[in-house]
């Protein structure tokens, strides 16, 4: 017989108050992740969405990479070795509309690749979030370091660097933009470094994001909320399934007192911990999931279904643990002590 | 026929740095079909020779020989499957599963003895206890709206269920009214001798002993005498 689905059927109260704190600090725990990766796309999804592979940067940039400027030898270098490598360059500046409202963007710019898309002399390709501002193909930019006009040509979906949207330009408009022939980086995708040329250092694409200033500090701060989250949320499982067993013991105690052994009781402890915690954590993957695709557009909300799945693989694993540690007390118990402690 | 035999049994607890006896090397037999009476002051150890007895606690030196066998030497899986199978109990108080129906209090114990019988014969044999304790009008009801009286009812059942070999019982109508005692210990006797099992009974009620085919009379650790 399955006492521990008759006893959740019997006590409903008890276990939705349970369920609904597994649901409520997993749902919290997936929308601060959700926040999080938000966040980290719209400081870096220019770099998070190439492929793996190599950055390099000069060495006297010390690792910031708009100080990097790249000798155009050494660069040729580079790109004739690695067939696929480019070179690119990132900087913060401003559009004007003809209304002389001004957008910050990330202009960048790159050698011929299929990475980024292909902009011609005096056309800008825009990242899509600046359609919220009522932009359309077709309207034209001013900037105060560039003598002609832009005209937007298309629009790119999730291209963000820096919390700006990226406007990519034509090579020879940013050299007008920034006085400045040298590329700021190369990127060699694929797994296999090739020899790299002395006067640039290498960077993996996890150790070039922390090289972006305020990427680093912001996604540790996240993740720390994130992780301190699941700790959190252990400790309550934990506490939780505790309160419940030590209601319980007097329960256990008869129980094995009759004859049930241990492993028994154990797992009925642990089926009614994965019933209660897989229903809300299905309830809140799924709730955070519609909040991932109704979230406004101006949020940065970022929740991929591998990181729900993560997460909530975590959350069991914590919700294991925690109600076996509280569960170490059905071990201890004593039959006779809780036939002399009155009635259940 | 001696279903059950106590031989030499003490028990022996450390009370800070002292050291406190409180059975004296209690030898008894039990016999199928009767019920034995333990009776004696509080702190007599009639309670703590039931649950020696029972499996409950281990002694500090003697044996428990049941079917021929010293549990007093076999290990704590070896006792759990005896208690299981072999014993029935009955407490002070019903300690029924408050979250189970009458059946089902019953079924759990059929699974925990794992009675070889298929489902139909389960069903079959609960409803036939249940007629004997007059208690199958409420099988689908849980302890919560039972009384006192029916508690211990279904109590009786759930420690009979199994065909136990040994019924245990220990104060088993300390909760009980007056009426509602002797209807319990009527009962008991009942079932006793139509199962033929060996019933050890701890009470302090003595309106209770006319149920008992033997008494048993305790103090400080020792039997002080036998009635038949």
């Amino acid at each position: 017989m399955n006492i521990a689905w008759k006893e959740i059927r019997k006590n409903k109260g008890r276990f939705l108050i349970l369920g609904s704190i597994v649901f409520l600090v997993s749902l919290l725990t997936f929308i601060i992740s959700g926040l999080a990766n938000g966040l980290s796309q719209d400081n870096a999804a220019l770099i998070k969405d190439l492929p793996n592979g190599q950055f390099y940067m000069s060495k006297d940039a010390e690792e910031t990479y708009n100080l990097s400027k790249l000798d155009k030898d050494t660069q040729d270098k580079v790109l004739t070795k690695q067939k696929d490598a480019i070179a690119f360059s990132i900087q913060m500046g401003f559009l004007n509309d003809r209304t002389d409202k001004q957008h910050s963007v990330a202009f960048v710019t790159s050698t011929d690749t299929k990475l980024f898309p292909i902009v011609n002399k005096g056309e800008v390709v825009l990242d899509r979030s600046m359609e919220d501002d009522g932009i359309e193909i077709g309207d034209t930019f001013t900037n105060n370091q560039y003598s002609g006009e832009l005209i937007v040509k298309d629009f790119i979906d999730q291209s963000k660097f820096s919390h700006a949207p990226v406007a990519y330009i034509n090579t020879e408009d940013y050299q007008e933009m920034y006085r400045t022939s040298k590329m700021q980086l190369i990127f060699a995708p694929g797994e296999d470094s090739a020899e790299v040329p002395a006067e640039l250092k290498a960077f993996s694409k996890e150790a070039f994001l922390n090289t972006i200033p305020s990427y680093k500090a912001e996604q540790m701060s996240l993740n720390m909320i994130v992780w301190f989250l699941v700790v959190i949320s252990g400790m309550l499982f934990a506490i939780f399934f505790y309160m419940m067993n030590v209601q319980k013991m007097a329960l256990y105690g008869i129980l094995k007192a009759i004859g049930l052994k241990t492993s028994a009781l154990f797992k009925m402890m642990w089926t009614q911990m994965a019933f209660i915690t897989i229903l809300s954590l299905l309830l809140s993957a799924g709730l955070s999931q519609i909040f991932n695709r109704l979230a406004p557009s101006g949020m940065p909300f970022h929740l991929t279904f591998e990181t729900t799945i993560q997460l909530s693989l975590v959350f069991f694993i914590i919700g294991f643990i925690g109600a076996t540690l509280s569960g170490m007390q059905i071990k201890k118990v004593e039959p006779l002590q809780a036939i002399q402690q009155g009635e259940i | 026929m001696n279903a059950f035999i106590i031989d030499g049994v003490r028990k022996t607890f450390m009370n800070g740095d002292v050291k406190e006896e409180i059975l004296k090397g209690i030898n008894l037999s039990l016999k199928e079909g009767e019920v034995t009476a333990l009776v004696g002051a509080s702190g007599s150890g009639k309670s703590t020779l039931l649950t020696i007895a029972a499996g409950l606690q281990p002694a500090s030196n003697g044996k428990i020989i049941f079917n021929g066998n010293n549990m007093s030497t076999m290990n704590a899986e070896q006792v759990r499957k005896i208690r299981s199978s072999q014993f029935g109990f009955v407490f002070q108080f019903a300690h029924l599963v408050p979250f189970l129906t009458v059946e089902e209090q019953l079924m759990l114990m059929l699974d925990v003895s794992q009675s070889k019988r298929n489902k139909r014969e389960q069903k079959g044999e609960i409803n036939k206890i249940l007629k004997l304790v007059e208690m199958n009008h409420r099988k689908n009801a849980y302890p919560g709206s039972l009384s006192g009286g029916e508690k211990q009812r279904v109590a009786i059942a759930r420690a009979i269920i199994h065909q136990p070999k040994v019924l245990f019982a220990d104060e088993p109508t300390a909760s009980l009214d007056s009426n509602k005692s002797k209807e319990v210990m009527s009962l008991i006797q009942n079932l006793t001798k139509a199962l033929n099992v060996t019933t050890l009974m701890v009470t302090h009620d003595e309106e209770m002993l006319i149920y008992a085919d033997k008494i048993i009379k305790m103090s400080d650790g020792m039997i002080l005498e036998h009635e038949d």
